[in-house]
């Protein structure tokens, strides 16, 4: 059986690009290495209320809890206080993973598409140079899955685009390395997600504290990689836990591991190939977060094989579509927060903390770029030369 | 005696990929739901095991 379109990875971007591609009229395969989706969690669970807009998710089963705003910490323990409105662009819910990919799966096969579990792409199917599928294999069993397009939703250790002759590979310093408790038995009053900063608490990133209701939060922490040793990120992370008097009686009722790319994001298309997700390194390098861009994305590389596939032609120019409706559409933000996130790599504890004491009573409802560089250097004059380079990424954005 | 090679402790790895990602050789893959090394193609830059954010990596001469 030959297929318009294999998707290899039944992840959001995976999932949300098999929908749309198969509501267009394309013939969709998905390939899913898990014997479940969306299990084992890889992820925060935090999102933004964004995803709302789109309308791609039906009930509310997948959410958690919903969030009033965020606390940022300093190193010192100064707070940064977001209300929803702001915050809500990055923190609006935490959510279930599993149940949202299984919700998003769920939405694909009701458009046509076929799901395949426990089959993993081990090569690219090549005709000469040209790409007509994959070779997978399930349990022992290796079988050919022709399509006209392979696309690449296979997450932070995609291989299909190195098989496409894309480099994906990460450096050390554009990768997060990350730990996860969740946690029953936590004192969290409110909702609010909170995030931790400093080179003490998590070198290159950030903790986390995202209630989940009632008693139970996740707790995690994020490091960069070319700050890690081996076990560092779950030793930091033991250790805050056992310091923060909310967290001292809790329990564990899950461990997990993660890893999220902070990268500039790659060409995304080829002859007869497309990279979605993760493995398109589709993540704000600030936040971590790739869920929003898993779905904008997803949806416009779906509506790009629709057209491929009503045209017959699997071209890189033709499928160029999408890189262009990306880039037009979280492109440009992707690529100022990662200039914005080498900015602030260089940023000592110091800094942050003078940061922090500057927009601490700062409303941020009047957010414009001079009211908060005001705030900002009224305070800590010293601040304006760390900051010169964030104000000339902005300026540059803008033009 | 070689150098020591990357070793995933498969009873520690919790599949998170973030070692295949970084791995500069593109020596190591998921395999049955948990990373694996190629030998073969391993250099002992040790940037996997410094990224494993649970210590399930470590070098071990063959």
């Amino acid at each position: 059986m030959k297929y318009d379109v294999v998707v290899v990875g039944a992840g959001p971007a995976g999932s949300v690009t098999a929908r749309f591609a198969a509501e267009a009229g394309a013939k969709v395969l998905v390939l899913e290495r898990r014997q479940e989706i969306g299990v084992p969690v890889l992820c925060g669970e935090g999102v933004s209320r964004k995803i709302d807009d789109w309308k791609m998710l039906e009930g509310k089963r997948w959410v958690a809890s919903s969030m009033d705003g965020a606390r940022i910490y300093s190193p010192d323990g100064t707070m940064v206080k977001l209300a929803a409105d702001m915050a809500g662009n990055e923190t609006g819910y935490v959510i279930y993973r599993d149940i949202f990919d299984q919700e998003l799966a769920r939405q694909a096969a009701k458009a046509g598409a076929k799901i395949m579990m426990n089959t993993t792409a081990v090569e690219m199917l090549k005709d000469n140079d040209k790409i007509k599928g994959v070779k997978a294999k399930q349990f022992d069993e290796e079988f050919e899955v022709e399509a006209d397009m392979v696309v690449g939703a296979d997450g932070v250790e995609s291989k299909i685009g190195q098989w496409g002759g894309i480099e994906t590979k990460l450096k050390p310093k554009d990768l997060e390395t990350c730990a996860q408790y969740t946690l029953t038995n936590v004192d969290c009053k409110d909702a609010y997600c909170d995030f931790y900063i400093g080179r003490e608490i998590a070198p290159g990133g950030y903790v986390w504290v995202f209630p989940k209701g009632k008693d139970v939060a996740n707790v995690g922490i994020g490091i960069l990689a070319s700050l890690s040793e081996a076990g560092l990120a779950k030793k930091l992370l033991d250790k805050f836990i056992a310091n923060d008097p909310r967290l001292k009686n809790s329990e564990p009722l899950r461990f997990l591991a993660g890893a999220v790319p902070v990268a500039n994001p790659v060409e995304t298309v080829r002859n007869n190939l497309l990279l979605v997700g993760d493995a398109a390194r589709h993540v704000d390098p600030i936040t971590g977060g790739g869920i929003t861009c898993c779905l904008e994305g997803g949806k416009i590389a779906g509506e790009t094989i629709g057209m491929a596939v009503e045209k017959q032609q699997f071209d890189q120019e033709t499928l160029s579509a999408y890189e262009t409706g990306w880039r037009e559409a979280f492109g440009k933000k992707l690529r100022r927060n990662y200039l914005v996130k080498e900015t602030i790599l260089d940023f000592d504890d110091k800094t942050f903390n003078m940061l922090a004491d500057s927009l601490k009573d700062y409303k941020f409802e009047e957010l414009s770029t001079l009211s908060l560089v005001k705030a900002l250097v009224l305070k800590h004059p010293t601040l304006l030369m760390k900051l010169k380079p964030l104000v000339k990424i902005s300026s540059e954005a803008q033009e | 005696m070689g150098k020591p090679k990357a070793k995933v402790d498969k009873k520690k790895c919790l599949a998170c990929g973030g070692c295949i990602s970084v791995c500069p050789q593109d020596a190591m893959s998921m395999c049955g739901g948990r990373a694996f090394v190629n030998e073969e193609e391993c250099t002992s830059c040790a940037i996997c095991i410094r990224t494993c954010p649970v210590a399930a990596i470590s070098g071990e001469v063959y």
